[in-house]
């Protein structure tokens, strides 16, 4: 899943920090694997979004993958 | 303990798909006629061909002089219409045919073999040990091959020729018409290592030199290296025999040159009983195809006499269990399959799903011949998963969390009866009763309060079954262990089970414990208590589904057939209930490890009773589960109706309102039976649309931990926003991560969508 993007989800800003949210490399990580995917990103407070489209694909996919690993 | 490959071989051997069907065990070749009989049906006929050339040595001269010894064992013999014509389809299709297929020529190997006597068995004998390479000499002091079949009228000499042609493209010598003077092979012969005597030629005079009597299995006489068979001097030798000893004596003969033991691993040698089970009680007679022609078939009568083959094979679990039927396995390479997951180390454990969508409720086992325990053999593995951390997280934990809830605080309750200090009878409706219909759940414990003496306690609490079913072995013993000390603090009385699993796991798992089902104690009233039905609209006649936990429980199935009788109910009984009663999907935690396949097993159970309008089930998990897929009512809604309504129109309640509704039953219970003050609980408001509501149940996530995003979100202002107006909010909550986009409205809040996944963002690390 490393280098995928999911910067597509538009519209979103940080009700706390009253940012508009930017794409930035997070790391994430399951069961002793980790990658690194571009988020949108608060720059204020870094609350990452992980849109819909990519939990229920994407990193579905690859929770199920590990977990028979 | 993992299983090891002795328990997988007896483990596989109570499969009985695999054996040889009838016909292909007794045929002395084994000549696959099951593979023939497909072919000939769909007028395949040079696939059929390459079959007999395959399974026969010779065919043309086999399917003339065979005595057909498969026809006895054919299931289609006697009343279903009789044995099938194997030998006149065997000449059809070789009349319509060329040789489809010819066994390759091994390289040579070492040691020469002689062969002494043309008849048939000499002729496979030579055939089978030529191709594989071993030099072979066939000496016949008649002028040609073929023995007593050239007594035969019109003899078969043009396949002779053939098969001599074959057996020389073989690389096979053969010395005819030259006296034979056995005395040259017996003197010690450095010419020759093995030696086989087709006593056909040699019936006359000292047939077997003196070396005695061949033995059966092997065909070896008692000078090492020479066998003998082809005849017999006591009894009738058909043709067919003549093949299978030369066939055999080739086996002895290969094994003897290459220093194999002679005798191991030959029992499917030669004719012999399947153990193959196929069920013919459903088969519709079906007479022999009687060709104009007495001496042959046309290309529509052999044809229709194939279609009567019943392709004998078992799969009687595979029939009725959708499990199987998904997975496409039968119990054997199912369990070949979780054998060879468990000894994985590294790499893709491909057959997790496998293991965790089985719902574990034994129909498979009740319908097999030999009980294979496929059950057992999936919950072992999921345990062995659980000890070893190969447990994929995902499969269970919904069920899991559901049941950490059900024996929270927040649901469990264990009293001694209103105003009693002591119990005789415990009522314990188990937690998905309580979740789906917590008002009948106190009605009936109310009813029980009134009609039984000597106090009857409540018990809220989940028997830990889910835990059982997901592999937690230690989970489920605490659980159990729990259990049963709270039975014992309210004096060990005898526990009345709504449920038919909770009922199942406290005989098997708390021994000491007595315990019956709700439905034999509410059928043993003295009176018929029973409220009458009530609204003369609804309709009297329903279509009754046992659950899977009751299989093993005939006297609650009997109860619940005789409480439908006071109640003036008709029930329609169907073919899989009782003991063979199909699970609905979510016994061993299904619905949770592979929900779509818990769909289809509720909607195949619900399917038993074709379209009958109302069907009436007394398993709270079943009301559920084929409510889903139509009207469906629990045999306590009719007992204990809450309003006019027709119970079976009431819609799966859903995940949610199943857990909410279990704790909002303690506190009712606890205000209006116990009459203790209990604090109202403010709850946040949601507005949640049929649509968002179904895939909140989807993808497993409960209001309540929707809820608990909002609370969070709200509370420390940390959720994202757009121009709609919409807030995006994300939480981890145990080990899923939740997201809510939802928007306020009036009091509460309008949810839009929810989502969740299990992988880990930075901030959430801890």
């Amino acid at each position: 899943m490393s280098g995928f993007s999911f910067i597509a989800e538009k519209g979103w800003r940080c009700a706390a920090c009253d940012l508009a949210l930017e794409p930035r490399p997070v790391q994430i990580n399951y069961l002793h694997s980790v990658f690194t995917v571009e988020l949108l990103t608060c720059p204020g407070c870094g609350f990452a979004l992980v849109p819909e489209e990519l939990a229920t694909g994407k990193m579905l996919e690859v929770e199920q993958l590990l977990e028979d690993k | 303990m993992p299983m090891n490959q002795e328990q997988l071989r007896e483990l596989e051997a109570l499969c009985v798909q695999e054996e040889a069907p009838f016909c292909v065990a007794a045929c002395p070749l084994h000549l696959d006629v099951r593979g023939f009989m497909k072919c000939c049906a769909a007028g395949k006929w040079h696939e059929a061909r390459k079959i007999l050339d395959r399974g026969l040595p010779f065919p043309e001269i086999i399917s003339r002089f065979c005595d057909a010894p498969c026809r006895p064992a054919c299931k289609r013999g006697g009343p279903l219409g009789g044995a099938l014509n194997i030998g006149l389809l065997e000449r059809f299709c070789l009349s319509q045919t060329k040789s489809a297929w010819k066994a390759p020529k091994l390289p040579a190997r070492k040691g020469k073999i002689a062969i002494l006597g043309g008849g048939l068995s000499a002729m496979v004998a030579a055939v089978e040990l030529s191709r594989k390479g071993f030099s072979t000499c066939l000496f016949t002091a008649r002028p040609s091959l073929g023995g007593r079949l050239l007594d035969a009228e019109p003899p078969p000499l043009a396949a002779l020729e053939q098969a001599a042609a074959t057996l020389v493209g073989y690389g096979l010598e053969i010395v005819a018409g030259q006296p034979l003077e056995l005395a040259v092979f017996t003197e010690e012969s450095p010419a020759f290592d093995a030696f086989y005597l087709d006593l056909e030629e040699f019936a006359e005079a000292a047939p077997t030199c003196g070396f005695g009597e061949p033995v059966a299995l092997t065909l070896a006489l008692s000078r090492p290296g020479w066998f003998a068979g082809g005849q017999a001097k006591d009894r009738r030798f058909p043709v067919i025999q003549q093949a299978e000893d030369g066939r055999r004596a080739a086996v002895s003969i290969e094994r003897v040159l290459q220093n194999a033991s002679l005798t191991a691993e030959r029992a499917k040698e030669g004719g012999y009983r399947s153990r193959l089970y196929t069920d013919i009680s459903h088969i519709q007679p079906s007479g022999p195809i009687i060709p104009a022609n007495p001496d042959r078939y046309t290309a529509e009568e052999a044809q229709a006499e194939a279609q009567r083959c019943l392709q004998c094979q078992c799969l009687e679990c595979v029939k009725e269990c959708v499990f199987l039927r998904q997975f496409k396995e039968y119990p054997k390479t199912m369990a070949r399959k979780i054998f060879n997951t468990e000894t994985i180390v590294q790499g893709t454990r491909s057959a997790n799903k496998m293991i965790n969508s089985c719902s574990l409720c034994g129909q498979c086992a009740t319908i097999c011949p030999n009980r294979f325990p496929l059950a057992e053999t999936c919950l072992a593995m999921r345990q062995e998963m659980v000890r070893n951390g190969h447990m994929p997280p995902s499969a269970h934990e919904f069920a899991l969390d559901d049941m950490a809830f059900s024996h929270s605080d927040a649901c469990r309750l264990a009293r001694h009866q209103p105003g009693k200090t002591t119990s005789r009878f415990l009522f314990y409706p188990g937690c998905q009763l309580a979740g789906s219909s917590p008002w009948q759940t106190q009605a009936v414990y109310q009813f029980l309060g009134e009609k039984l003496t000597g106090g009857v306690g409540l018990m809220l609490d989940c028997c830990g079954a889910p835990a059982r079913w997901a592999g937690q072995a230690e989970l489920f013993q605490q659980s159990l262990k729990r259990l049963a000390a709270e039975i014992r603090a309210l004096g060990a009385p005898e526990l009345i089970c709504a449920c038919a699993t909770c009922g199942k796991l406290f005989r098997e798992f708390l021994p000491e414990t007595k315990v019956t089902s709700l439905w034999q104690t509410l059928d043993e009233l003295p009176e018929t208590p029973l409220p009458p039905l009530q609204s003369s609209g609804l309709s009297r006649t329903f279509a009754l589904h046992d659950p899977c936990a009751a299989r093993h429980q005939p006297e609650m199935r009997g109860a619940v057939r005789s409480l439908c009788a006071k109640l003036g109910l008709t029930l329609e009984e169907h073919d899989c209930s009782g003991e063979r009663a199909d699970c609905c999907g979510y016994g061993g935690l299904m619905s949770c490890a592979n929900p779509p396949l818990a769909e289809q097993a509720a909607a195949v159970k619900r399917r038993r009773q074709g379209d009958k309008s109302t069907h009436i089930v007394y398993c709270a998990m079943c009301r559920d589960s084929l409510a889903a897929h139509g009207p469906t009512g629990h045999l306590l809604e009719y007992l204990f109706p809450q309003n006019t309504d027709d119970p079976a129109a009431r819609p799966n309640p859903g995940y949610s309102a199943r857990h909410e509704n279990r704790a909002r039953l303690k506190t009712r219970l606890l205000r209006e039976l116990w009459r203790e003050d209990r604090p109202e609980e403010t709850t946040m408001v949601l507005f949640v649309s049929e649509e968002i509501r179904a895939q909140l149940e989807a993808r497993h996530i409960l209001e309540e931990d929707v809820r608990r995003v909002l609370a969070d979100a709200e509370g420390k202002n940390r959720y994202l926003k757009n121009e709609a107006g919409h807030r995006l909010a994300g939480l981890r909550l145990r080990r899923v991560t939740y997201w809510v986009e939802y928007q306020p409205e009036g009091q509460g809040f309008r949810i839009h969508n929810a989502y969740s996944h299990r992988m880990i963002l930075p901030e959430e690390q801890q």
